[in-house]
């Protein structure tokens, strides 16, 4: 069936390819019928390559031209998305490429044929035959390639494809038995293999052994791209050119010619002409396209550089980021002192603050500690123990002073007799000034004295001395003689009190005329001040009494 | 010239000295009596019949002056004796009289009779300041105190005697002492409280109680 339908088809094809364009404007049942041989024909001859067409062939007879679209897109459909996953991982390993065109030298010669079918069709139908142009079209440049390596490689690039080609064969081949019981339809180690070189190649840049397979991806994929930017044409010639001068000559010669720039000097010119470039060129892709072409163009640079030159870049990278940083004005922690105004808002939350506080923090007030407090409170008060402020007792310096009392009573001895006494006193010696205190101190020396001389006697009347009681006591300066000694030996003039106990240069030395103008301020301020001393001691001292009176009276009330 | 003259004398005999002795009482103004008489307020009239003996006998037999009442006179009169030995004692006995008939009692005035430079100062309430009506009982009580004690603090500290007779003060001891007393009922009359004068008092009292 398929030999008569295939020689129909294939004259449909022919005819439907010689009708000139103005046919087609009017309809026609004869080009009707040969455009539905011919699709017929397509579709059978496609039907192989589908994985799950619901037709064997197309149902053409009492069809609509709506419907029988529908049955092709139904086969195509699934066909474009196969094709499309064939191309990527035909883009991610290239050797498949080779192993294909291994195999498909062998075919090379059936297919040619309908390389050529295809390429006329291609004109009529576009949409049905966009996956396979990409497909034919890799074909065509595997074929080309393959054809101008037989020209130019040498063995060494003959044996080195066999050996890749028998590697990857072996690798095919063990890709194609399995992995033993581990993989699954989630983990394949083949997928895991491909990950592993995906990422070692992106880290360390691609390896000699592949660089040539790369150039003839990125060749074969930049021209799948379909984009039409003059870049990539350039590059495939420079790349190519790479390639044929890299490998034109054999042996160290070459190596030792070889210069830096040969490697890597052209990539910096390419650098600024690649920028200026799309500011320049065509304005019609989108910008998002310029830039996502250029972010593909530098990976690509990037994966031919060295380690070396990869960390230099980071470092560069990096210093140039720094320096950028110290340009800038700081962040508002690193300045010195900010208001509120100058930082943003609620920055301050985000930062963690450190300060330091002068004042202790306020106690919190808990159960606990006031519990303690009246524990404490009550302890004390049980205790007696206050922390009352104690006057410190003032040690007396001197004996208290002998004041002399003034007596408010009528004085029993008329005036005669105190003058009588008085007169006694001067003239005789015998008896030594008394006075009124001096009565009760002899009464109570008497009884003290009779007190130790029991106590004396106890202790067997051994000597003590007696204690030296100073007694202060108003002297009279009558001359010595007239007290201590009746019958004097030398006569003596010496008076009873010493000349510092008569005047003791206290008090006013100055006579009342001598005074001058300052000093007598001078007196008069301090005869002030004592006063108002006085009289507010003493109003404290009534205040006191009279609340002292008044609680008294209060509680007597009560 | 002269001293020729006495030189010339002298060579004569010259007249014993004169031994003068001293003039007897009666013996100054040529032998007649001397008089004293001094005048009774009526006031005093009793207490005098009540303190004749106590005043009659000092008199009469120690300083030997004679001494009689003239009753319808209301005096009392002192006459020297021819062994009066003394003719300050008229008129110690005649003062010590009159400081009876001011107020002053026996005993004090006696003094007089006894010690030599006791005098009696009389002053009025007026001489210090003018006070009128209410002014002049307080102030007079003020002298006083109460119970006439401010008077007998004052006169205990001074050692002299007071008499407030209505508006006159009379104040009886040494010079001195009078004059420290009197300095006190001054100001006492011109306002000061009792207190003051009292610390006053204390200070000068310690001074005159040092000295002999």
């Amino acid at each position: 069936m398929a030999r008569p339908i295939d020689g129909g088809g294939l004259e449909a094809l022919h005819r439907l390819k010689s009708t000139e364009p103005p046919q087609w404007l009017s309809p026609s049942s004869e080009l009707s019928q040969a455009a539905r041989i011919a699709s017929q024909y397509l579709f059978s001859s496609l039907q192989p390559f589908c994985p799950k067409s619901p037709f064997d062939s197309l149902l053409v007879e009492g069809f609509d031209a709506e419907q029988i679209w529908q049955q092709i897109d139904l086969q195509t459909q699934p066909l474009v998305s196969n094709l499309k996953r064939e191309l990527k991982r035909f883009e991610k390993n290239p050797e498949e490429i080779l192993k294909l065109l291994g195999e498909e030298l062998v075919k090379k010669a059936a297919k040619e044929k309908t390389e050529e079918v295809s390429d006329k069709e291609a004109e009529g139908f576009e949409e049905e035959n966009g996956g396979n142009d990409g497909s034919e079209d890799f074909e065509d440049i595997g074929d080309e390639e393959l054809g101008s390596l037989d020209e130019e490689d040498e063995e060494e690039e003959e044996e080195e494809e066999e050996e890749e080609e028998d590697e990857e064969e072996e690798e095919g081949g063990d890709a194609g038995n399995g992995g033993g019981g581990i993989e699954d339809q989630f983990l394949k180690i083949k997928e895991l293999e491909e990950f592993m070189e995906k990422d070692e190649e992106r880290e360390y840049g691609v390896s000699k052994k592949k660089q040539h397979n790369d150039r003839e991806a990125d060749d074969g994929d930049e021209e799948e791209e379909g984009s039409d930017e003059e870049e990539e044409e350039e590059d495939d010639d420079e790349l190519g050119g790479l390639g044929v001068d890299g490998f034109e000559d054999e042996g160290t010669d070459k190596m030792e010619d070889a210069r830096y720039e040969d490697f890597f000097a052209h990539k910096k010119k390419k650098g600024p002409k690649r920028r200026s470039e799309p500011l320049d060129g065509s304005e019609d892709s989108d910008s998002d396209d310029r830039q996502e072409d250029e972010m593909f163009l530098e990976n690509q640079k990037k994966e031919n550089l060295s380690t070396h030159e990869k960390e230099l870049e980071k470092l560069h990278s990096k210093i140039q980021q720094m320096e950028k940083a110290n340009l800038e004005p700081k962040t508002w922690t690193m300045q010195g002192e900010v208001t509120a105004a100058k930082r943003p808002k609620n920055s301050a939350l985000e930062v963690d603050l450190d300060f330091e506080h002068n004042v202790r923090p306020v106690p919190v007030i808990t159960e606990e500690v006031t519990a303690s407090l009246e524990d404490l409170i009550k302890k004390r008060i049980l205790e007696g123990h206050f922390d009352d402020v104690q006057r410190a007792p003032s040690l007396p310096s001197k004996a208290p002073k002998e004041h002399k009392e003034l007596d408010d009573n009528k004085s029993k001895k008329g005036l005669a007799e105190i003058y009588e006494e008085e007169y006694v006193q001067k003239t005789e010696l015998a008896s030594a000034p008394l006075s009124t205190s001096d009565e009760q101190k002899k009464e109570a020396s008497l009884l003290f004295k009779k007190l130790c001389l029991k106590l004396d006697a106890l202790s067997h009347f051994h000597f003590t001395p007696k204690p030296v009681i100073e007694d202060m006591s108003v002297q009279a300066n009558v001359p010595a003689l007239a007290m201590e000694e009746i019958a004097p030996v030398a006569v003596s003039d010496a008076a009873m009190l010493a000349p510092e106990e008569v005047f003791a240069g206290n008090g006013d030395i100055k006579e009342e005329t001598e005074l001058t103008q300052a000093e007598r301020k001078r007196r008069r301020a301090n005869k002030k001040r004592k006063f108002k001393a006085k009289t507010a001691k003493k109003l404290a001292k009534k205040a006191r009494n009279d609340t002292v009176l008044k609680h008294s009276h209060d509680e007597e009330a009560s | 010239m002269q001293s020729s003259e006495t030189s010339s004398m002298e060579v004569e005999k010259l007249p014993p000295k004169p031994k003068f002795e001293p003039l007897k009482a009666h013996e100054i103004s040529d032998g007649r009596v001397q008089f004293r008489k001094v005048s009774v307020p009526p006031h005093r009239f009793t207490p005098l019949k009540k303190a004749w003996m106590e005043i009659y006998t000092p008199i009469y037999e120690q300083m030997k002056i004679d001494i009689r009442m003239n009753l319808k006179a209301r005096k009392v009169e002192l006459k020297t004796r021819s062994d009066t030995p003394d003719i300050s004692n008229l008129q110690k006995c005649a003062d010590f009289v009159h400081a009876f008939m001011l107020g002053f009692e026996v005993n004090d005035a006696l003094a007089l009779l006894r010690v030599d430079e006791l005098y009696v100062d009389s002053f009025e309430i007026k001489d210090v300041k003018t006070l009128r009506g209410e002014h002049l009982s307080r102030a007079i009580g003020r002298l006083s105190g109460k119970g006439g004690k401010t008077k007998f603090t004052i006169e205990n500290a001074t050692t002299t005697r007071i008499v407030i007779a209505d508006t006159k003060i009379h104040i009886l001891g040494s010079f001195s002492n009078i004059k420290v007393a009197r300095d006190s009922l001054c100001s006492l009359i011109l306002g000061s409280p009792a207190g003051k004068v009292y610390s006053k008092l204390r200070a000068v009292s310690a001074r005159l109680a040092e000295r002999f």
